[in-house]
């Protein structure tokens, strides 16, 4: 079956799950709620927003992590490696690096602007320039640090004493 | 009563047992998730208080659904009214205390001990419940008793919605706790009402919803959770250090290795001493404890908590939290900079010092720590003071000297600390005593009178302390002229051709330095003392002397050792440990990789 498919389903299953639950609630409840109008008004008036609420968020992929916040840039070789699961790591400038916490979502987008997927930030650590290993390197997708270097001092000028952030990420499930 | 043969079957309970009250089957499978949760909380906890606080809180409830079952399944007779309603109170006054001790879990002491004097009208209120015909049935009206029940929940759950807007380190987990207060507070008081509206059995006591609250504590317990710190330290107040106690320094300086250095400094002092930072240090002698940061998003508060345990445990210790920049990435700024606030109140508290290293932050992250007026200790880079000193005598191949030895011993320039200095003489003793025969006798007197010089000002350098070095000059910033004052300078000795003799007696020092020493420092520096046994075992295993080794056996010795290490890896369950050795194979397999591919 198609991913989206698939994510569709789980996500519409467990909606209707929920909406079953609404039901046997108020079912269960109902002497109480027979005491008055308002309270059943109110309480179940919030009881269905809140399930509304949750619902917009799953149907949309942000839950459980919320949305994303924050961009990164890829060059369209970066995109395809990360997508492919090539490479695993995003080496970036710290200066100006807007991205959540570990554990958050990041809108990965070409460098001309649209989107290539959702990236989530399993791990993040800051190194001068001349401490990212070889083995860093290869994480990104390059073949050495070395290599990653020269990419970079062509792209962002990079220096030796320079400060990187490495992040290691992983595109969303459902993200093609 | 004797069986009448094969159909009648002896006396026991008729098939399907005895018909369970709905509630009292969820309270029964609520205690059994509560018993759960509290395990779990015990075996993976790490704070003693917390997980007490937890325990009896647990404990507390769990004894209240027992009784309402046994009460309700006629399992015995009627529990004593003013002992359930004791531990009714109780379990009250423990959650909002479990939820304080979440919330400001790196409190001191005294904050600790002002949350518990919410459990003082317990008592009062047990011992006035008879007179006042409260019993817990009636708990939740309008009463002393229900308004202080009410009042702790209150307590609780208000602190958690204060803690969700005010502070960006702890706002996710207030969530949870407060969750876990509307549903102590739904499947309490609430749950209660509805059942006297619908005109049932009160729950007396019991709490449907314990196990969704208890599930919500633990899960911040568990999150906030301090790093493992490795050696434990000593419980009691101890040794006062030579850095200043009962503040916050800021070390800012281009790496941390003043840093560390002081932290040796104090260690070797008796000064109880932490280091929290990303990736495990070599093995050191110092006696200092250390605390690998973990990745995750709760890193700020795991560091926080990890510095207030070791803080209460050892008052007037010290703390180094050397990778600021990762917490940075993994936690946010505004998180780390709420830590560091609450990290300097904690010093305080505690006459205690932390030293916080702001190496790598990015300018922005700079200045909102600017704005925190930190003491500061700026301090120089020794790698960039030791060319400079050498360049003082030596001229500007200063650093063509530093990068001889570098190479040598296998290190990157920017990895020069003050440690390095007595190497980095012998190796320049060694260089000069080769240029004999090779310049003129002056230049020979010359060239050692200059060294002589700049090793006197090199060891000056390197022994003084981090806050000297932090007010005095540092030779770098110091004005050229110095140069012109020297009795005796370079450019009177190293014209020209002297210069290229001096660099290629450095290269030729590289050459005839015994392999078997630039290899020792390499071990010594990874796995301490032990590292030179280490050695000489995989020499013994060669069949070779230490002035017999040659440069491909570096290659074979740093196979041997890996595979040596990898093993006792293999038998170390701590995944920091594991971490750490990892490193050291990878560490000591790059630096003797590095040694045998010099070309010299």
């Amino acid at each position: 079956m198609d991913e989206r498919l698939r994510t569709f389903a789980i996500r519409s299953g467990f909606l209707f799950v929920i909406s079953l639950v609404l039901v046997a609630g108020f079912w269960y409840h109902r002497e109480f709620y027979q005491i008055g109008f308002t309270n059943l008004l109110l309480i179940g008036g919030l009881v269905t927003f809140l399930v509304i609420w949750a619902a917009r968020l799953a149907m949309t992929g942000e839950l459980p992590r919320g949305r994303p916040s924050g961009e990164l840039a890829l060059s369209v070789d970066e995109a395809d490696r990360l997508l492919k699961r090539i490479a695993h790591l995003v080496v970036r400038p710290s200066e100006s690096l807007v991205v959540p916490p570990v554990g958050g979502v990041v809108r990965a987008t070409y460098e001309t602007g649209p989107e290539v997927t959702r990236l989530v930030i399993e791990d993040a650590r800051r190194a001068f320039l001349s401490e990212v290993t070889d083995e860093d390197a290869r994480g990104a997708g390059f073949r050495s640090a070395a290599d990653l270097l020269d990419a970079g001092r062509t792209r962002w000028r990079w220096r030796p004493s320079d400060v990187v952030t490495l992040l290691r990420v992983r595109p969303t499930e459902g993200s093609r | 009563m004797a069986p009448l043969g094969r159909r009648h079957p002896p006396p026991r309970p008729t098939d399907g047992g005895i018909p369970l009250n709905p509630l009292s089957l969820i309270v029964l499978l609520g205690s059994a998730g509560d018993a759960w949760i509290l395990a779990l909380v015990a075996i993976r906890g790490r704070r003693r208080w917390l997980q007490a606080t937890f325990a009896a809180c647990t404990l507390a409830f769990l004894i209240n659904g027992a009784a309402f079952v046994g009460t309700t399944e006629g399992l015995w007779s009627q529990t004593p009214e003013d002992v359930l309603l004791g531990i009714l109170l109780l379990s009250h006054a423990l959650t909002a205390i479990l939820v304080l001790g979440l919330i400001h879990g790196e409190a001191l002491p005294r904050k600790r001990a002002a949350a518990f004097l919410l459990l003082v009208p317990v008592p009062v209120l047990t011992f006035l419940a008879p007179s006042q015909g409260w019993t817990a049935a009636t708990a939740f009206d309008e009463t002393v008793l229900g308004g202080f029940l009410v009042l702790c929940f209150g307590i609780a759950l208000a602190e958690a919605i204060y803690a969700r807007s005010a502070s960006p380190m702890f706002a996710p987990h207030a969530f949870w706790i407060a969750v876990g207060m509307v549903a102590l507070i739904i499947g309490g008081p609430v749950y209660t009402y509805e059942l006297l509206i619908l005109g049932l059995a009160p729950l007396a006591g019991a709490n449907v919803a314990v196990p969704v609250g208890l599930a919500c504590f633990a899960r911040v317990a568990l999150q906030t959770r301090p790093f493992p710190v490795r050696p434990k330290v000593a419980r009691g107040r101890t040794t006062a250090g030579t850095v200043r106690s009962a503040d916050a320094i800021l070390f800012d300086e281009a790496r941390p290795k003043y840093a560390l250095r002081v932290a040796h400094e104090e260690a070797q002092a008796n000064r109880p001493t932490l280091i929290v930072k990303r990736r495990p240090p070599p093995i050191t002698m110092s006696g200092a404890s250390f605390a690998a940061i973990e990745g995750g998003r709760h890193a700020a508060e795991r560091t926080l908590t990890t510095a207030s345990d070791f803080l209460t445990t050892a008052p007037g210790g010290l703390v180094v939290l050397e990778d600021l920049a990762d917490l940075s990435a993994l936690s946010g700024w505004r998180s780390v900079r709420e830590a560091l606030v609450r990290l300097r109140h904690l010093a305080r508290g505690t006459a205690s010092t932390a030293i916080v290293c702001p190496s790598r932050l990015t300018e922005s992250e700079r200045k909102s720590l600017a704005d925190l007026a930190f003491a500061t200790w700026t301090l120089p880079d020794p790698a960039t003071e030791i060319v400079a000193i050498l360049g003082q005598s030596f001229g500007s191949g200063a650093g063509r000297l530093v990068d001889s030895f570098c190479r040598g011993h296998g290190l990157r320039r920017d990895e020069l600390t003050t440690d390095h200095v007595p190497a980095l003489l012998a190796f320049l003793s060694r260089a000069l005593g080769d240029l004999t025969g090779v310049v003129s006798d002056a230049a020979a007197h010359g060239l050692r009178v200059q060294f002589e010089a700049a090793g006197s000002v090199l060891r000056s350098f390197a022994s003084q302390r981090a806050e000297e070095v932090a007010r005095g000059k540092w030779p770098s910033r110091k004005a050229i002229q110095e140069e012109t004052d020297l009795l005796v300078t370079a450019k009177e000795y190293w014209k020209g051709r002297e210069m290229e003799e001096l660099f290629a007696a450095a290269d030729a020092v590289l050459e005839r330095e015994p392999l078997y020493e630039r290899a020792r420092v390499v071990f010594v520096e990874q796995l301490g003392d032990a590292g030179e046994g280490v050695l000489q075992t995989q020499l013994a295993r060669l069949g070779k002397r230490p002035q017999d080794l040659e440069k491909r056996d570096l290659a074979r010795i740093a196979d041997r050792t890996g595979m040596d290490l990898k093993s006792v890896a293999e038998v170390v369950d701590v995944p920091v440990e594991k971490d750490r050795i990892r490193r050291q194979i990878e560490s000591i397999r790059q630096r003797l990789e590095s040694i045998a591919e010099d070309p010299e």
